[in-house]
């Protein structure tokens, strides 16, 4: 792009706009230091670098001398020596943007240097990845080159222990998965001690595969569950649903969101459970399992949207397409699953507190991030994080080919003839990765090539373990890997295989050929599958199949126009109008879940606000002693009672316990209150009403009782507890902590999303009526 | 409500907003009395004092807050804008193209939005052309003889209709600014400011005409007359609904929350406007027909009967009218079938009653139940302008600001504003909410 179109682009605020020509000034300079730094002993390295702590303003000057105490670093501590343009993105990430760096950049390290930078102004940084092991893996990685900076460093993983924990918290630079920080986060919420706490106060979170983290996961609550009520997985239901029928006992919609007894149905289950009435106050209770154990048997399919391993089910994240560890359904859907397969139930338990992944990262004052496909999600970095994106230019520019997308009529064709193409490149000895939709499609097409004679090597949910040496070999000679979406991230595919030694015979054929055996739902990730061949220069080619049946226009765009003709034979359609209309229902995938990202950010802000006003006052209690005076206030006869028969420290302790404890309970019973209220709320549009505001309205007034009743029931508690030296014992006077807590994730939610769905629907036509 | 006021005022983020709300209006409003190039206004004024409203034109002059009658920079007023919409709305429909661009959420939606206002540059150039072909034939303000384009040469036109246009592009561009960054729905503040724009005019008419005494009572019944719109307009029939798809520990908070809400009221505006529309036929057609001096007996009828507005024939045709649109317009906008399928798609229904097709009989039921009194409410809400006039004695003015279309509008947005301003607040006071 030429400057001045760069420029105009900057003036209308286009996405990708970020100025970097005052960054690429400076490069000149960083040079300049190198020779000088060579000279330098490794501790007088460090040294320099530790001159930059008492620095009073972080400018030009020093943000030259780290970029090139970085390099010099990287080239000691790694031999490798960073390239101008990862530079460019450790500056672009110290003034707080997303960079655009494509796959095989060296990512890794400019965020490091990155993190070093900001670590040596001062502050506490957070690596935020995507999941543990390449949390591990970088941290381990960089080492050497955060030692040589004299910045300490530390991750953090599911198994370490409380004290390591606080240690890895309390380095300079923390590496670690999303999801295990938000945990750390949520249980810092519940602790009764101060000495408890795991986690300082952050200043900076410098977040990987930043699309990835802020955008797909956003929406993803992190939960903290406390196991109060055992699992109660309804068999007798599950059983009933089982002889259920489709279209005789209950109906779909057709994006398989959705899925409702008929009247027949409801007949049937109603006789089989022994003539009780399903619609009345007493039988909703029953309804509600009933819907639920529907919901498992239509629209969840083993392998598409979960495993069965180990005798536990496990979902399927559907955009990395890997197996989501963490994951469990909502709202006794988990229990429902377990007991259509036949499990023992697991553990189940009340929502004690919950974070999304956008409220985690409001948390930090400072977020910068990097990813290999930022531009096309820099509205939402804009609009929902105040992030800018800056594309930081290939070291050496990109010549993979990417190909048209063939369209056939059916899958079947379409199916036919990605084998055909395999095999067609598969003769010259190129090595092909080929990206599925999901687990069943990857075995299935698996399973074509193994009969048509054309070995291949699988990588999906089922063998994750596997992923990194698999993608690793991906580039090999006469190699072809089945994937789902999960060979999108993290490692690299280096021609020739992992070590490159056959670089050259697999560059002359044309480098790695690229198939999508169907477009994705959002572009994104489709780039991302795209993004796997042609890294660093590398030569490289993709194509993309698609069918005008594929669930993506079937979901999205299923009114496909009449008189679109396809070859007889091989059923590809070659007509303008098949591209428009697969290229539509991307976009309408790509609208419907922007919406929905919006609209859950908007609801979940004000429990984010309300949230925060609560852990101040949590706060203040853990640290002063503010309930020992309220509850003296309340009942001063039977603090004093108790004053003298345990002693002032004991009964201090006793009072800050039993009211954090009636705070956290009203608090999740607040989060309960707040789901149901969240569920129904779209009806009132109905009287023109705005969902939001009323929400509001609903919400703020059941807030504001917290406080009070909070004293109240511990004032209670107190009355009635028996008190001893060792403290109170909570669980005789009735309230119990949670025995257990563990934490997880939620599957983004497939309730709400249809509560979305009607929303819109209900708004769209009172606007189109009242116009 | 004041202190709610005075704390709007004392939140910073909320307080620029009003303020940028109440500079946006007083821009507009300079601009709406600020006449186009090439208008003599001295003529438009004599013009104005002639026709005492008596026009057909009354309900689009009322609309842009008598910009038109002014014919004033802001003459087209965002009629075009509204019109452009709701053809828009109506091509998602007809146009494929359209209607893929509504299905990809935002990005169709911005583009579409663009297409809006491509049309709406369009339709005010017809429409200013109009006006102004119109005002220079003698023919916008009846029978009035004064030139109101002294030097009417085409270059001097031209410059009217391109200055007109341009007007109604920048109120488009001030009703996006007040939705962006004021408080409240642009388009619908403009127009409630429109009509509030003419009650200090009429008022000072009555004072002038009737004298003390007799204002001060219209002001009272006024005042009675917006309180009690505002009562009904808030009454709503509240049918409790239960959603069973989660399963969730305990239940105590049920039923406290989850209704559906019917509205008394839940037509709107719109039966009104339907209903006076088709009564401005009869005068429409009489005026076309021939020359009122010569009229034939059946001219003469509809004129006696069904144009004057003190006449009991038209005041009870208007009052049916209106309770048929109701129903009518009810039974088009709510439709209950669909309503009961899709709460059943969604795991909900009414405590007690089946879903599907019992649940569709019972809104149905409860809805034509709430509707009578809403179309009554509405019927009298519509005539009351009629017997206001044989009180006052004034000229025919359906759109008299003090009743009809026009209060119902004014409440109605008046009272999203306030509610909309009022959810802000509460989202912004939390300090010191647990002392």
């Amino acid at each position: 792009m030429s400057r001045v179109g760069k420029r105009l682009r900057r003036i209308i605020q286009r996405p990708g706009s970020v100025e970097l020509t005052r960054y690429e000034a400076l490069l000149p300079a960083v040079e300049k230091r190198e020779p000088d730094l060579e000279e330098l002993s490794d501790e007088q390295l460090t040294e320099a670098a530790a001159s930059l702590r008492d620095a009073e303003v972080f400018g030009d000057k020093q943000l030259v001398e780290l970029c090139a105490l970085g390099r010099e670093a990287a080239r000691r501590g790694l031999g490798e020596r960073a390239f101008d343009v990862q530079l460019l993105g450790t500056m672009g990430l110290l003034s707080g943007h997303v960079v655009q760096m494509a796959t095989g950049e060296g990512k890794t390290l400019a965020g490091a240097l990155a993190a070093a930078g900001y670590a040596l102004q001062g502050n506490r940084v957070h690596v935020i990845s995507v999941n543990d092991y390449l949390a591990r893996r970088d941290a381990e990685w960089m080492r050497p080159v955060y030692e040589l900076l004299g910045v300490r460093v530390g991750w953090v993983e599911p198994s370490l222990s409380a004290r390591e924990r606080r240690d890895a918290y309390a380095s300079e630079v923390c590496y670690g998965a999303v999801s295990e920080i938000g945990f750390d986060v949520l249980r810092d919420r519940l602790i009764t001690a101060e000495d408890d706490r795991a986690q300082a106060a952050p200043d900076v979170a410098v977040v990987d595969e930043a699309d990835s983290v802020l955008v797909d996961e956003a929406r993803v609550p992190l939960v903290m569950a406390g196991s109060v009520d055992a699992g109660v997985a309804d068999e007798e239901v599950a059983n009933i649903v089982r002889r259920l029928r489709l279209g005789l006992h209950y109906e779909t919609d057709a994006d398989g969101r959705n899925v409702w007894l008929t009247s027949a149905g409801a007949s049937v289950v109603e006789k089989s459970l022994g003539g009780v009435d399903l619609y009345d106050d007493e039988g909703s209770e029953r309804l509600a399992s009933v819907n639920v154990a529907l919901h498992a048997h239509a629209l969840l399919t083993r392998d598409v949207d979960y495993l069965v391993r180990d005798g536990k089910v496990q979902l399927i994240n559907a955009s990395r397409g890997r197996v989501a560890e963490l994951q469990r359904w909502p709202d006794g859907l988990q229990a429902a699953v377990e007991a259509k397969e036949q499990l023992p139930p697991s553990d189940h338990g009340e929502i004690l507190d919950s974070i999304t992944v956008q409220a985690l990262l409001a948390g930090y004052p400072q977020v910068a991030g990097m990813t290999g496909t930022a531009v096309a999600v820099a509205e939402q970095l804009r609009e929902f994080y105040r992030l800018e994106v800056a594309v930081i230019p290939p070291n050496t520019p990109n010549v993979r080919e990417d190909s048209a997308d063939r369209i056939f009529e059916s899958p079947g064709k379409k199916l036919r003839a990605i084998v055909e193409e395999i095999r067609t490149v598969h003769e010259s000895g190129r090595p092909i990765l080929v990206g599925t939709q999901d687990v069943a499609e990857s075995e299935e097409l698996a399973d074509k090539l193994a009969k048509a004679g054309l070995p291949c090597v699988v990588l999906n949910a089922r063998n994750d373990a596997e992923e990194a040496a698999i993608i690793a070999e991906a580039g090999t000679y006469d190699r072809i890997t089945v994937s789902t979406q999960m060979a999108g991230r993290g490692t690299d595919i280096r021609l020739g295989g992992a070590d490159g030694a056959d670089r050259e015979r697999v560059a002359e054929l044309g480098g790695l050929h690229v198939i999508g055996t169907a477009r994705y739902p959002s572009s994104r990730l489709d780039d991302q599958l795209r993004g796997r061949a042609g890294r660093q220069g590398d030569p490289g080619s993709s194509v993309f199949f698609a069918s005008l049946n594929d669930e993506l226009v079937l979901a999205n765009a299923p009114d496909v126009p009449d008189g679109i003709h396809s070859d007889e034979e091989t059923g590809e359609i070659t007509e303008q109008a098949a591209h428009r209309q697969i290229n539509h229902a991307q976009r309408v995938a790509e609208g419907v879940d922007l919406e929905i990202h919006r609209n859950t950010w908007r609801y979940t802000r004000l429990i984010e606000h309300q949230r925060a006003e609560l852990l101040k006052q949590r706060d203040e209690v853990l640290g002063t002693d503010v309930a020992r005076e309220k509850l003296e206030a309340a009942e001063a006869e039977r603090c004093k009672e108790l004053a003298e028969s345990v002693g002032e420290d004991v009964l201090t302790r006793v009072c800050r316990d039993a009211l954090l404890f009636h705070l956290d309970q009203l608090w999740a019973d607040h989060l309960a209150f707040l789901t149901d209220v969240r569920e129904t709320i779209h009806l009132r549009a109905m009287a023109r009403e705005t969902p939001l505001d009323e929400f509001h309205r609903a919400a703020i007034p059941e807030f504001h009782k917290i406080a009070d009743e909070a004293e109240q029931r511990s004032a209670k508690t107190l009355l009635e507890a028996e008190v001893t030296d060792d403290g109170v014992d909570l669980a005789a006077a009735g309230v119990r902590r949670p025995n257990s807590t563990w934490t997880y994730l939620v599957q983004d939610n497939p309730f709400d999303s249809d509560a979305e769905q009607a929303l819109k629907k209900v708004r769209g036509m009172l606007r189109k009526k009242r116009s | 409500m004041l202190s709610a006021f005075r704390s709007a005022l004392a939140t910073p983020d909320l307080r620029k907003k009003i303020l940028f709300t109440l500079m946006v209006v007083a821009v507009y409003r300079i601009g709406a009395v600020i006449p186009a190039p090439g208008v003599s206004y001295p003529n438009v004024q004599a013009c104005q004092a002639q026709v005492e409203n008596q026009n057909i034109f009354s309900l689009l002059n009322l609309f842009s807050g008598g910009a038109l009658l002014q014919l004033s920079i802001f003459a087209t007023g965002i009629m075009p804008y509204i019109t452009a919409s709701i053809i828009v709305q109506l091509l998602t429909v007809v146009i494929p193209r359209f209607e893929e661009l509504k299905k990809e959420g935002q990005s169709g939606q911005a583009k579409l939005t663009q297409y809006t206002r491509y049309l709406t540059i369009a339709l005010a150039v017809l429409q200013a052309t109009g006006v102004i072909a119109l005002a220079d034939r003698g023919q916008l303000f009846g029978d009035c003889d004064q030139p109101v384009f002294p030097d009417n040469t085409v270059a001097t036109l031209a410059i009217t209709v391109l200055t007109m246009t341009a007007g109604t592009a920048v109120m488009m561009w001030l009703g996006e600014l007040i939705t962006e960054r004021g408080v409240g729905n642009g388009m619908s503040l403009l127009i409630f400011l429109n009509i509030a724009a003419q009650i200090p005019a009429e008022g000072a008419n009555i004072l002038s005409s009737q004298g003390g005494l007799v204002f001060f009572f219209v002001c009272i019944l006024a005042l009675a007359i917006i309180a009690s719109v505002i009562f009904v307009e808030q009454g709503q029939r509240r049918i409790p609904v239960q959603y069973a798809k989660r399963m969730v520990g305990r239940r105590m908070y049920g039923g406290t929350s989850t209704y559906l809400p019917i509205k008394v009221n839940q037509a709107g505006v719109i039966p009104v406007i339907f209903a006076s529309s088709l009564l401005y036929l009869p005068d429409l057609i009489g005026r076309l027909v021939g020359d009122p001096n010569q009229a034939s007996g059946w001219q003469r009828f509809l004129q006696t009967y069904l144009v004057d507005q003190s006449s009991w024939v038209h005041i009870v045709s208007y009052f049916a009218l209106i309770i048929f649109f109701t129903y009518f317009y009810i039974t088009i906008t709510f439709n209950v079938d669909e309503r009961a399928e899709e709460m059943k798609k969604f795991g909900g229904f009414i405590p007690g009653i089946r879903p599907g097709r019992p649940t569709a009989e019972y809104l149905s039921f409860v809805l034509s139940r709430i509707t009578l009194p809403g179309s009554i409410y509405l019927g009298i809400v519509a005539i009351l302008p009629n017997f206001f006039l044989s009180l006052t004695g004034q000229g025919q003015n359906q759109n008299f600001p003090f009743g009809g279309t026009a209060v119902l509008i004014m409440v109605g947005v008046g009272l999203d504003t306030v509610k909309q301003i009022e959810s802000q607040l509460m989202q912004r006071n939390y300090e010191g909410f647990l002392r």
